[in-house]
């Protein structure tokens, strides 16, 4: 990176999202959490429609999207874009503007309707369409601030960091209302296709760009050495961008969607998986020499999160397969998966990216060993959650596919839903002590450790 | 700078292209094959959803049913076996938007709307675990005035919504299965699918059913008993389980009946049609068998002493003129008027009721069927003996 950038960092504006990031993290996990209690002890809500799963169930994936990831991704952007581009975001007046309209607008009532019943039942799309509208003007207002940097600077300075911010906001501009608008107007089958390139676009498009501009910019910031590969960071962009939006239909193996548009989404995710290798041996090279868990917290967020890439894209790579998908599609499989992406990958790199951020906000505290705590109990949580989701899935499966009655895969189920439970704590109290690291310790101009790590 | 003009060209096009390509290949193109198959197959007459089944799919929208229930019967075996019909793209077409599901905690619903009776489904809304203890599906109470036979509008929208999944498949009948042509279901599977599990109503007057030795009642019989049937006929068979007032007719009070181990069978292996009793053929055959076994060993069948000649002769003439014409003449319940009533009435050669419960019912007829209460049309001394009398069907010749 150029040297001596941060001063053209709106420090409010890091500090804004990246606070709001992790108390909306402790609240959207808290939805999963009880969701997840429910199902060990389903009267546990005492009948209150407020607290009913299905709702829960809503409130949750919305937060992790949109009021952590969402958030955190924009306080790394307002640190990592001046850093790349050499000037201010467009307008600190217009960053104010969207921070309340993502959390004012957009997320806290999202949630406040959907627990009232105002909502719509599809997959990544589950806050009411009135807040879709919200989520439309967010994204614009975050091209304006973040993009014409890039444009000015030309595109022969680009770092693969600014490829995945521009396409990661521009697509997500176009994918966002084919999942959220369109099948309210396109029915049935129709509208699956659709809703199925949106839930991998929602992935692929806008978490997976974002969070790998944050691996690509933290470990060069971190190591002070250049990326191992350009032409490498390249091509991993590309057949990214290619091949991300041709997955969707593989939400929808065995249904009444053209076989053909099936099996080319199915192999779109197997070279998908390639892909991902092709990325992942770049940033691995990158990193080598920093060791499995490196001092500066920041790049150890964004290795695992690598590491969890890696993982998550081949499981997904390979559960997209016809005879894998038949016996795992509908289980808890698919919701340790889900979890390894958006828990593993996503919140790993998201945290790297927050972390390096904040650090270098003149007027934010930090403390390194509180937030060293964080990572384990969230490596500890991420890892029995998925564990426990997979071995559950393929219980359930094996059940679904014998002659026995539906309810004794739901029986078989229980105990690993109570260890499930049991993961969330860990978590929970690994985003606390995440909020903690932030409120306690010195300010920048105490510490020198973390900066020059 | 004009290469880098045309490098920026080349990318944006590049990249929108890539996507643009998604939309088309993945979303459109599909979009327009699912319109000709729509079109091919779909029934003459659309049977788009009544108001009331809209405002019940918003209830199941924004309860989030459709994350732990698919609607979306895929073509493989597994799902058939267990679903029924794979989904057509024509029965979806009135879904705005869709709620085909990712995610199966409970079971599929696609073809929900003939498994269930409306009351099992209002019982089940209104408190999941009354009807099926081990559920872990979350209680509705909101949509309940206090009671699960006390349905607000939403639960009666809700409950006709549920009973629409899958009804124009059921009308279009052969003549829409004739229109499935396979060849336009590239790559898929021909499956059919048998009498689907739990559905009673779909297996009317059936009474074919595989034989199903008695087991013994022993503890793990017992168990399965308070997993799968408590919920309703209780702890003790009295039929007076958690869900049982929510049900008309109430569960079937086994412990105050004798019944033949086929009568059970028969039974459990077709449900009930016309009540909220399941069928249970999912269940192994084993399990079965352990049934038949606690069934048979709930009976508290008292020692009736013979009635004397006049009681017999008396009850034999009060049946004849008021109950022969539903329950039949030799009491099989194959009465000529007990043909057309939606649930068959009872069958005194198989299912001995205890003089109490014969009593009890006469006098308070069966919710719920066209059983009414007896009391003001006979004496007491005629109930009496027709109570007595319908006993001696039991394990007659036909």
């Amino acid at each position: 990176m150029e040297e001596r950038r941060e001063h053209l960092v709106e420090s409010e504006l890091v500090y804004a999202h990246s606070l709001a990031a992790v108390v909306m993290l402790f609240v959207a996990a808290g939805f999963g959490f009880l969701a997840a209690t429910e199902l060990v002890v389903p009267d546990v809500a005492g009948g209150s429609q407020f607290m009913s799963w299905g709702r829960l169930r809503y409130d949750h994936t919305q937060g992790i999207l949109f009021g952590w990831l969402g958030n955190a991704f924009l306080a790394s952007l307002y640190h990592m874009v001046p850093v790349m581009t050499g000037r201010r975001v467009t307008s600190l007046s217009l960053g104010r503007l969207l921070f309340g309209i993502w959390n004012f607008l957009i997320v806290i009532p999202g949630w406040i309707l959907v627990l009232n019943g105002i909502s719509q039942p599809l997959e990544w799309a589950e806050f009411p369409v009135v807040v879709d509208v919200f989520v439309m003007i967010a994204v614009v207002f975050a091209i304006i601030q973040f993009l014409p940097g890039f444009f000015r600077q030309g595109m022969e300075n680009m770092y693969v960091s600014a490829w995945y911010i521009v396409g990661g906001l521009v697509f997500t501009a176009f994918s966002y209302p084919m999942g959220n608008f369109l099948p309210q107007y396109v029915p049935g089958a129709r509208g699956a296709a659709f809703s199925g390139l949106w839930i991998h676009d929602a992935v692929g498009l806008f978490i997976t760009p974002l969070a790998l501009s944050i691996i690509y910019f933290v470990i060069p910031a971190s190591t002070r050495r250049p990326i191992y590969s350009h032409f490498l960071s390249m091509l991993g962009f590309w057949l990214l961008f290619f091949l991300y939006p041709l997955n969707g239909t593989h939400h929808y193996v065995f249904s009444v969607i053209p076989m053909t548009a099936q099996k080319g989404a199915i192999l779109a995710s197997g070279l998908l998986g390639v892909d991902v290798l092709i990325v992942v041996t770049n940033l691995v090279l990158s990193m080598r020499g920093s060791g499995w868990f490196p001092r500066d917290l920041a790049l150890r967020f964004v290795g695992t999160g690598t590491i969890l890439y890696l993982i998550v894209s081949i499981q997904g790579s390979l559960q997209a397969q016809m005879d894998l998908n038949a016996a795992i599609h509908f289980s808890d499989w698919v919701v340790g998966h889900a979890h390894l992406a958006m828990l593993g990958f996503a919140t790993f790199a998201a945290a790297g990216g927050l972390v390096h951020a904040w650090r270098h906000v003149p007027f934010a505290r930090f403390n390194r060993g509180v937030m060293e705590m964080a990572y384990w109990f969230l490596l500890a949580g991420v890892a029995l959650m998925f564990t426990d989701l997979t071995a559950a899935g393929i219980v359930e499966a094996g059940i679904w596919g014998s002659a026995a009655p539906w309810l004794e895969s739901v029986r078989a189920a229980k105990p690993y839903w109570a260890l499930r439970m049991a993961a969330g704590i860990p978590l929970l109290m690994g985003f606390l002590i995440m909020l903690a690291a932030m409120l306690t310790g010195d300010r920048p101009a105490v510490r020198s450790e973390d900066l020059q790590a | 700078m004009t290469g880098q003009r045309m490098a920026f060209l080349v990318a944006s096009v590049g990249g929108i292209g890539f996507f643009a390509m998604s939309v088309v290949v993945l979303g459109v193109w599909p979009g327009r094959e699912l319109d000709g198959e729509t079109r091919r197959m779909a029934p003459e007459h659309a049977l788009p959803f009544t108001a009331s089944e809209l405002r019940g799919r918003d209830v199941y929208s924004r309860e989030g049913c459709a994350y732990c229930h698919t609607q979306q019967v895929r073509w493989l075996e597994r799902d058939v076996k267990r679903f029924g019909k794979p989904t057509l793209a024509w029965e979806t077409r009135f879904d705005f938007p869709h709620l085909w599901g990712t995610r199966r905690i409970g079971p599929d619903l696609q073809r929900e709307g003939v498994v269930r009776s409306d009351d099992w489904q209002l019982a089940h809304l209104f408190a999941p675990r009354t009807v099926v203890p081990d559920s872990v599906m979350p209680d509705f109470p909101w949509l309940f005035e206090g009671a699960a036979d006390r349905p607000s509008q939403e639960a009666k929208d809700l409950l006709a919504y549920l009973k629409a999944l899958g009804k124009a498949r059921e009308l279009a009948g052969a003549e829409g299965e004739a229109k499935v042509n396979m060849a336009d279901m590239e790559g898929m599977g021909d499956f059919h699918s048998g009498p689907l599990n739990a559905s009673a109503a779909a297996a009317r007057r059936a009474t074919a059913h595989p034989a199903i030795p008695e087991g013994t009642a022993d503890k793990r019989a017992l168990e399965i008993y308070a997993h799968n049937c408590a919920g309703c006929h209780g702890a003790k068979g009295e039929g007076d389980g958690p869900a049982a007032k929510a049900l008309a007719p109430h569960p079937a009070n086994l412990a105050g009946h004798e019944y033949t181990p086929d009568r059970i069978a028969q039974t459990l292996w077709n449900g009930v049609a016309g009540a909220a009793m399941p069928a249970w053929r999912d269940l192994p055959v084993a399990d079965l068998s352990a049934l038949i076994a606690v069934v048979r060993k709930l009976e508290t069948p008292s020692a009736e002493p013979a009635p004397p000649q006049q009681i017999v002769d008396l009850g034999k003439q009060v049946y004849d003129a008021n109950c022969s014409q539903c329950h039949g003449e030799n009491g099989s319940g194959d009465g000529p008027a007990g043909k057309e009533i939606s649930m068959l009435p009872a069958n005194f050669t198989t299912g001995r009721p205890g003089v109490a419960e014969s009593l009890r019912v006469l006098r308070e007829g069966i919710e719920g069927t066209p059983m009414g209460p007896w009391n003001r049309r006979l004496s007491e001394a005629e109930l009496s003996a027709v109570a007595y009398y319908v006993r001696s069907f039991y394990r007659q010749a036909r």
